[in-house]
């Protein structure tokens, strides 16, 4: 094992300095402004995702049976005349057992805006954004059922509002985390991984795959050239990390501090972004970044294995429309599945071994559980062996003509 | 060929205990195409081997299958005592037929890379590069891109590379291909000197000069088949002794004619004819005894080229004659 490591190593080495000490590399380097065009689409995306989050939303009444009944017909007649539809609303009847307002506004499983409950006239309103919207619905709409049964004015309805502490990230903008960690991966995967397909094509077409295939075992060399490929992609991310912080280092020595405050307050970017994912900040980064490797590693050793079976050049072209379109179908996939935590699809996307990545980075967004990642990274892995493993034996069935390894069947002939 | 001419052409070696190369039946198919048939090869440890063929003949594939770059269909390959060649690569040195290196490297580079793909520190690699080449006279070169050296050059780099990290076993494929007399000759050098370390050396070539002067033994491989295995002198001994003699005396070529074998030929002023061993002193008793005198008089040896020329005709014309009873039969039915 120690020599199949090094020699992995002197291969991903070779490869490394092969790329990154080319002039060529500065063009790859700074390549990303094409970033720019398709930030601008994923955060479209996102946003839609949020809004269409926000539309599952809801506000809970929790009242007597007495009262429910005349809540809904309130609800009825206020909600057409609003200028911005409210949210759903659900009514529940009062029970000791589960009128505690702040834990139905705590529910997983939906999004829950603002919940009222007490007395008509002095009603507990626990909303999740200080004066939001949904609270001062609700406490309308306890004004009008009063109104509606009585007879004279009434004095307007004093009602208690409560913030929720913490905790109180909403679903909708967890979900466009995930969907942003989809994003972001799938982009770096797109952008990165693809130059494996081409990858072999160096050494059958200058002959030095019969050195290497003499020298070492032909899996060191498929995962020294997938190492080497990442340990540019790693340099590629760090790289851009740095001009980023550099960037928001210089702008904020620029601008003062109040605007940006201001911008902070106002920006929808900047509220998904001062959200917290249900694993927390750190948990997040840190397995995004685990699953960004693994799913370079996977479509990586696809691309490879696929590329390698290439003769011309001419045919890895032909072959990256077919590649593009796998990982597009890829985040495809787990874009819907973000937007649809816990759902079949969403179990689906993180079971598929060349999506599972992305979509588990989504799940970290919405979904506190820890220990699941670990068994994911441990099935990733899984695959990327098994990729590998399989790649080397078409490249030896196919490109070396060691045909034995696999076609059993003719090994013996008459 | 049929089998019991390959046997007539198989000398056994009692000797051949120690074997760094003990490959055995090896057999390959490319498609319907027996590349390979039934090929093997025992290479003595501590000698300098030769694979010699007509292009075409299954060298390289042998070669291949032997280092365990391709899997044989049938038959197996022992490297360095008995071991799979997949598990004393470190201990091989390989030049291929098709020469490949990185071209963006530099030389001193490119061999050490090579030397750490079987283990050998990368700093120790660029100073045996470094030595090597300076050695072979290619010291201005050391830190220069491949892709600024000529094909010569570069292949005494890749060469080098195959040999940087002291192999047990060095297989080189075509190694003089490609390279003027003056490298021929250092490699030539090289070779030997590896041997005296204690290396083995098999290589394959279709240039005869070269395993003449260099091999312990030798195989030929023709039509996918090995025909021969022996030493040099063992191959050249396979044709009779070539004589070449010039009567002093003018004398009628009837006279002569008289004297010598009946294949005797006149070829200008001398005859040329072929005899055994045992004939060589009977004729030179009959041409003291005549009057005839000697103006010039050669027996000799034929030269390898001669016994591998030889071996490959007969294999042909065999093969050809297999093809024409077997189109017979085909037609027949």
């Amino acid at each position: 094992m120690k020599a199949f490591l090094r020699n992995m190593i002197v291969v991903a080495r070779r490869d490394f300095l092969a790329i990154v000490a080319t002039p060529t590399f500065l063009l790859f380097l700074l390549a990303p402004l094409f970033m720019v065009g398709m930030g601008l689409a994923g955060g479209m995306g996102a946003s839609q995702l949020a809004d269409s989050a926000r539309g599952a939303g809801r506000l809970v009444v929790v009242a007597d049976q007495a009262d429910i009944e005349d809540f809904r017909t309130a609800d009825a007649r206020l909600r057409t005349a609003m200028p911005r539809e409210p949210a759903m609303l659900v009514l529940r009847v009062a029970h000791p057992a589960t009128d505690d307002p702040v834990a139905v506004a705590r529910e997983k499983g939906s999004d829950t805006y603002a919940v009222l409950s007490g007395p008509l006239a002095t009603p507990r309103i626990v909303e999740r954004e200080p004066d939001s919207s949904a609270g001062r619905y609700l406490a309308l709409l306890a004004g009008e059922v009063l109104r509606a049964r009585a007879a004279g004015p009434l004095p307007p309805v004093a009602a208690k509002f409560e913030n929720l502490s913490r905790g109180g990230t909403s679903i909708a903008a967890q979900q466009s985390l995930g969907f942003g960690a989809v994003f972001v991966i799938f982009l770096l995967t797109l952008l990165l991984a693809g130059q494996t397909v081409s990858s072999l094509a160096e050494e059958k077409g200058n002959k030095v795959i019969e050195i290497l295939a003499a020298a070492v075992p032909l899996e060191s060399v498929f995962l020294g050239k997938l190492l080497g490929f990442l340990g540019v992609a790693v340099l590629f991310i760090a790289f851009w990390i740095m001009m980023a912080l550099a960037g928001g280092f210089v702008a904020a020595t620029q601008m003062d501090p109040a605007q940006i405050a201001a911008a902070g307050g106002t920006s929808k970017a900047m509220a998904t972004l001062a959200a917290t994912p249900a694993v927390g900040w750190p948990f997040f980064l840190g397995i995004g970044f685990a699953y960004f490797v693994l799913s370079f590693l996977l479509l990586g050793a696809v691309f490879l294995g696929v590329g390698a079976q290439a003769a011309t050049v001419r045919e890895i072209q032909m072959l990256s429309l077919p590649i593009t379109i796998f990982q597009v179908a890829m985040f495809s996939l787990c874009a819907a599945s973000a937007s649809a935590p816990g759902s079949g699809l969403a179990a689906f996307a993180q079971i598929f071994p060349f999506s599972s990545p992305l979509a588990m980075a989504a799940r970290a967004a919405t979904d506190d559980a820890v220990g699941v990642h670990l068994l994911a990274l441990g099935w990733q892995a899984i695959w990327v062996a098994l990729v590998v493993y399989l790649s080397v034996r078409l490249f030896r069935a196919g490109v070396l003509g060691g045909r034995r390894d696999w076609r059993f069947w003719k090994r013996k002939r008459a | 060929m049929a089998p019991q001419d390959e046997r007539k052409y198989c000398v056994k070696d009692p000797l051949l205990t120690d074997l760094a190369v003990e490959a055995l039946g090896l057999t390959k198919y490319y498609e319907a195409f027996k590349a390979v048939d039934d090929v093997s090869l025992q290479v003595p440890t501590g000698s300098i081997y030769g694979v010699l063929g007509p292009n075409g003949a299954g060298k390289t594939t042998s070669l291949r299958m032997t280092l365990g770059i391709i899997d044989p269909d049938e038959g197996e390959s022992r490297l360095l005592g008995g071991h799979k060649p997949q598990s004393v690569r470190h201990r091989i040195g390989y030049l291929p037929e098709e020469r490949g290196l990185y071209p963006g490297m530099k030389a001193r580079e490119a061999i050490a890379f090579m030397g750490a793909l079987r283990g050998l520190d990368w700093s120790e690699g660029r100073r045996r590069a470094a030595a090597f080449m300076t050695e072979l006279g290619l010291e201005r070169v050391i830190d220069e891109k491949i892709r600024k050296m000529s094909k010569g050059m570069a292949q005494m780099v890749q060469l080098i590379g195959s040999i940087v990290h002291a192999p047990d076993l060095i297989v080189l494929d075509e190694p003089f291909s490609g390279l003027d007399p003056v490298n021929q000759e250092r490699l030539e050098t090289l070779v030997r000197r590896e041997r005296d370390r204690g290396a083995t050396i098999l290589f394959s070539t279709h240039v005869m000069a070269h395993a003449e002067r260099l091999c312990d033994r030798l195989a030929i491989i023709a039509r996918s088949q090995r025909h021969f295995e022996g030493t040099v002198d063992e191959a050249r001994a396979l044709l009779p002794m070539q004589v070449r003699y010039t009567p002093r005396a003018e004398v009628g070529a009837d006279a002569v004619a008289a004297l010598l074998p009946a294949d005797a030929e006149l070829r200008g002023e001398a005859w040329h004819f072929a005899i055994d061993d045992r004939d060589v002193e009977p004729l030179l008793s009959r041409i003291t005894a005549s009057h005839f005198g000697v103006t010039g008089l050669s027996i000799s040896r034929p030269a390898l080229h001669d016994a591998f020329v030889h071996i490959v005709r007969q294999v042909d014309a065999s093969f050809t004659a297999d093809a024409a009873v077997e189109a017979g039969e085909e037609a027949a039915a």
